[in-house]
């Protein structure tokens, strides 16, 4: 046996005005649950403690909570001393026990017609990782969209492309899963991460309805431009000026002696937009030993496109890099923008490593940097940690130049096509990120992503700053002290 | 009462598994439907997370005689023939329904649904949706109720059934706040389950408590054969808090193999033509003597084994398996998981007609809650289509039931608020009362039985009964319902296994030596009643 300390999240409704923590502490079995910690505070020492429980074994979704902020179901997570126990983020009934009836009352039944068509085994094996949702909440509960817009939910969405496979189901999903919010998802992927089946939202059900949407001809006429633009110039952006590709060389040779060898991959907005990180991020290679190749027939990686659902020219986009790499004979494909790293890893089939540039410069190891006298924050790109598993390697790299001080990690609000197609939600998240910003108390912002850099600069006071750019600086400030002889 | 805490109906169903929630879908045809359930609609309940299957004669090779003489075979021949026949009969039109309904089930290339083999069946007739049958069959259903007209009373617990006269005419429950309500009906259907968490290793989810065992007894019903409790032979056993959970009997179905701590496939001694895929009372009785007699495991079990087993079929057909042994660190495709016994369903309930109707008049069962369609033993995959079967029939034959003006009784009324308010005066701790209660359960009325170990536990179980239960809070009031109706199912177990001095199918008295096997007992029925009890002789008469 062993003791457990606890912060549990009490409300009574009838004579509190908000939430507050209390704390426990009780003996539980070795391998115990935080349903059986609950299990102990109820039994022995708060009977009135409300909490919800049915199977005890993952499989009915009564008991989401959060712990320590993150949304699990009780009766699997392991009990660890020191945690904090809330309600998920939806209204609260008391204390643990959360109305569920709202957000499942948004799930679609399925509208038998009048002949039922046996699904074939194709159609029952792609709607099989689509039925496993025990309807938790948990996604609900972290969904950002959810908070700002009238989203009905990642597991709604879930519901509709499930129904949308089956034959039996007679009614068009496509305008109902519109109507509920389908082009509201940044697809941020906080959803699958914390869902206890891992069912791949975003990838099978936001981005296969958005593909069934533009086979309908309901695709947004601002995403639908995006797509015209790609096949036009190769790129999801208009050139207004010169552009990266266009100003650097073909091969990049590391100030000392070559430590690795990596492809380029710059991506459309590093390319067209945020040059400067990219110029940066260069520099830092070349003193970290690494030689730098950068095909210049390489175009969009296709991500703005997949992502709202018109997957039709990503076939050409792929094979046009790809090529652009492999007739180089390189091995390792660098990326610095999180999308283009998350799509060239995830929906591509490439013959070579695709690494992002956290993982490169960690891999390597840096020269060691001049520390800064700054205290910064770290935004995750949604693309980069959730998309690439990359959560550690940029704040190993960080805290070599400033002070780190960590906020919430949430989506920034201008991916999944959301900037271009729903900007006052865009908006409305980034005022977000703004907020938890200023509550750091940080004087800067990093990231490591051009739409992050981009929207949240337009949503802070605060400089927003690329990694490369940091670690620019704190190679420049220790050139400065060598020279000065400080 | 106050007039707006009454609601009137035509049927008022109360439990929300796959019987009940089937029962109120097909009595929306026939009037204004009521369904209570003390959790959210299909969250609670054995239905989500039954794992094994659904048995129906599908197939030209297969034939509803086959299933029937395998259902009386593994029920020991205890149980009501024209039940069985019926439950046969009728479960591939149920199955057809949920097909309709949008169910998932796992086909083959052409479009055939997949049945596996399964224990104490002689052909392959178990439809399944990989290991999360009960879940998908409960998703179609919930799904189906959405679009009928079904009023859904979430998290409201039944407490007892109002009745005039004889004739039940609704019942009395209480909210998540401890508020009273009535609900007055034409018909009840109790589909509330079975109730083997009064054993201290059980599969059950948290409402396996005998709700409607005891609501029913207290009514007037008869119950019969509740000595016969499913002890399913493969439980986890580590860590504490998860013993008892299920290992899907699928796991043997699909090739898995037990084999004791010697390594030895025991299976051979018990049952060398059936062997890992014998009916589960042979199993378990198996397992628990092998462990008995010191051929267990480090933490009291055997093991059970598919790492023979291709990783892509463990991965298709038993992904819920898979992932629940990952979480606790033991990964079945590498090693083998250690089980044993676990109390797991209740074959036997409130006696029923083929139409549900029990002794009562205006109160129908089904599911679990319902006896005499298993026997002394179920077969696995039965239980699926019996929440099918008869949830369709007490539905049906609940909406038939004649319209009429419903009269609720004070003293009634004011008897349950006297019981409620006793709580508010005790002194014991529920939790602790329903701990003492499992562990004399499992200690004393488990797989292997005594009529002095009986006795005993029946006297804890009185004397538990008369501890004066507390209630901190009025939220705190439906706790101390539910323990007084496990206090009571319990009891009820001990005193049928008392009136059956025979061993047949999952009952064992290991102090009875007998001359005839399960089809020649001169013995049928247990009952018990408010009116009396007793043991049936074989022919009907007691």
């Amino acid at each position: 046996m062993k003791e457990v300390t606890v912060r549990v999240s009490r409300f009574d409704p009838a004579c509190d005005k908000t939430p507050r923590l209390e704390t426990y502490i009780v003996r539980v079995n070795e391998g115990a649950r935080v349903l059986h910690v609950l299990h102990a505070i109820h039994d022995g020492i708060d009977p009135t403690l409300s909490y919800r429980y049915c199977c005890g074994s993952g499989q009915c979704g009564s008991c989401a909570v959060l712990v320590n902020g993150e949304p699990v179901l009780a009766c699997m997570e392991e009990a660890r001393t020191g945690t904090v126990i809330e309600p998920l983020k939806l209204p609260v009934k008391k204390d643990l026990v959360v109305d569920l009836l709202p957000a499942l009352k948004n799930l679609p039944p399925l509208q038998p017609g009048d002949v039922c068509v046996m699904p074939t085994k194709q159609q029952i094996d792609a709607i099989k990782p689509l039925r496993s949702c025990i309807e938790c909440l948990a996604c609900v509960s972290i969904c950002p969209a959810v908070d700002v817009t009238s989203f009905s939910g990642p597991t709604a969405m879930r519901e509709e492309m499930r129904l949308a496979l089956d034959p039996r189901d007679s009614v068009n999903r496509v305008p109902q899963a519109i109507e509920k919010g389908l082009f509201t998802c940044t697809t941020c992927q906080a959803c699958w991460k914390v869902c206890p089946k891992k069912i791949e939202i975003p990838g099978k059900a936001i981005e296969k309805l958005r593909a069934l949407a533009n086979k309908q001809g309901r695709t947004l006429p601002r995403h639908q431009e995006v797509a015209a633009l790609v096949e036009k110039t190769g790129r999801s952006i208009p050139r207004t000026s010169e552009s990266f590709l266009e100003k650097v060389g073909d091969v990049i040779e590391p100030y000392g002696p070559v430590k690795a060898t990596v492809g380029f991959f710059v991506g459309c907005m590093y390319n067209l937009r945020q040059q400067q990180s990219a110029f940066d991020a260069v520099e830092v290679l070349r003193r970290n030993g690494i030689r730098v190749v950068i095909p210049k027939e390489q175009v969009c990686c296709g991500s703005p496109l997949i992502r709202t659902g018109q997957p039709d020219y990503v076939g050409t986009l792929k094979k046009r890099n790809i090529e652009a790499f492999t007739s180089r004979g390189i091995d390792t494909v660098l990326t610095m923008c999180a999308g283009c790293g998350t799509t060239l890893k995830n929906d591509y089939t490439t013959p070579f490593r695709v690494i992002d540039i956290n993982e490169l410069l960690t891999e390597c190891g840096i020269e060691p940097p001049a520390r800064l006298p700054i205290r910064a924050t770290y935004h995750d790109p949604c693309h980069l940690l959730r998309g690439q598993g990359i959560r550690d390697e940029p704040r190993g790299l960080i805290r070599q130049v400033v002070d780190l001080v960590e906020m919430p990690s949430i989506c920034c609000g201008s991916g999944g096509g959301v900037r271009s197609g729903n900007p006052e939600e865009a908006a409305a998240l980034g005022k977000r990120r703004g907020e938890e910003i200023a509550k750091t108390g940080a004087d800067i912002v990093i990231t490591s992503c051009p739409f992050c850099e981009f929207h949240i600069s337009e949503h802070t006071g605060k400089p927003v700053k690329n990694i490369a750019t940091v670690l620019l600086e704190g190679y420049r400030e220790k050139d400065r002290r060598k020279q000065g002889g400080r | 009462m106050r007039a707006d805490d009454v609601i009137d109906c035509h049927v008022l169903v109360i439990g929300s598994g796959g019987a009940g929630v089937r029962a109120a879908i097909e009595a929306s045809g026939y009037g204004d439907v009521v369904l209570i359930t003390k959790t959210v609609p299909g969250k609670g309940g054995c239905t989500p997370m039954a794992e094994g299957g659904y048995n129906a004669v599908l197939k030209k090779q297969d034939s509803c005689e086959g299933h029937f003489s395998d259902t009386m075979k593994g029920g020991a021949y205890l149980n009501d023939p024209g039940l069985v026949r019926t439950l046969v009969a009728e479960s591939p039109a149920r199955f057809a329904d949920l097909i309709r309904w949008g169910a998932v089930f796992d086909v083959t290339e052409d479009s055939q649904v997949c049945q596996r083999p399964f224990g104490g069946q002689r052909f392959p007739r178990t439809c399944y949706a990989g290991d999360r049958t009960g879940h998908e069959m409960m998703a179609t259903l919930i799904d189906r109720l959405g679009l009928s007209d079904v009023r859904v009373l979430s998290e409201v617990t039944a407490l007892d059934l109002l009745r005039e006269g004889n004739r039940v005419i609704g019942a009395l429950a209480i909210d998540e706040c401890g508020d009273l309500l009535a609900v007055t009906a034409d018909a009840v259907v109790l589909s509330t389950g079975g109730g083997t968490r009064i054993y201290d290793i059980s599969t059950n989810s948290s409402s396996g408590t005998g709700d409607g065992f005891a609501i029913g007894y207290r009514a007037g019903a008869e119950l019969i054969d509740m000595e016969m409790v499913q002890f399913h032979p493969t439980g986890a056993v580590y860590p504490y808090d998860a013993r008892g959970r299920l290992v899907t009997e699928a796991v043997r179905g699909e090739g898995g193999v037990l084999v004791n701590a010697l390594h030895e496939r025991f299976m051979k001694k018990y049952d060398p033509e059936r062997m890992e895929l014998s009916t589960r009372d042979v199993v378990s009785r198996a397992i628990a003597t092998e462990i008995l007699q010191g051929r267990g495991t480090v933490h009291g079990g055997v093991y059970l084994d598919v790492t023979h087993l291709p990783r892509q079929q463990i991965e298709e057909k038993l992904p819920v398996m898979l992932e629940q042994f990952l979480k606790f660190g033991v990964d079945i495709r590498k090693e083998p998981m250690e089980v044993a016994p676990t109390a797991h369903h209740m074959m036997g309930g409130l006696k029923i007609t083929t139409e549900c109707q029990t002794t009562l008049p205006g109160l129908f069962a089904c599911g679990e809650s319902a006896g005499g369609v298993h026997g002394a033993n179920r077969l696995g995959g039965n239980a699926l289509a019996d929440t099918q079967v008869y949830g369709k029939r007490a539905g049906e034959f609940a909406g038939k039931s004649e319209k009429r003006i419903k009269k609720i009784d004070p003293d009634q009324v004011r008897r349950e608020k006297d019981r409620l308010s006793a709580f508010f005066k005790g002194n014991a701790n529920p939790a602790r009362v329903a701990d003492e209660l499992r562990q004399a359960m499992w200690k004393g009325a488990g797989i292997f039985r005594t009529a002095g170990e009986l006795k005993a536990t029946l006297d804890t179980v009185n004397r538990l009964a008369t501890i004066p239960l507390s209630a901190r809070s009025s939220r705190n009031l439906p706790e101390c319902c539910t323990v007084q109706n496990m206090i009571l199912t319990a009891s009820l177990v001990c005193r049928a296994a008392l009136l059956r001095p025979e061993s047949r199918g999952a009952h064992t008295r290991t102090d009875i030596t007998q001359a005839w096997d399960a089809e020649h007992s001169p013995f049928s029925h247990t009952f018990l009643s408010l009116a009396g009890e007793g043991i049936e002789k074989r022919g009907g008469a007691a």
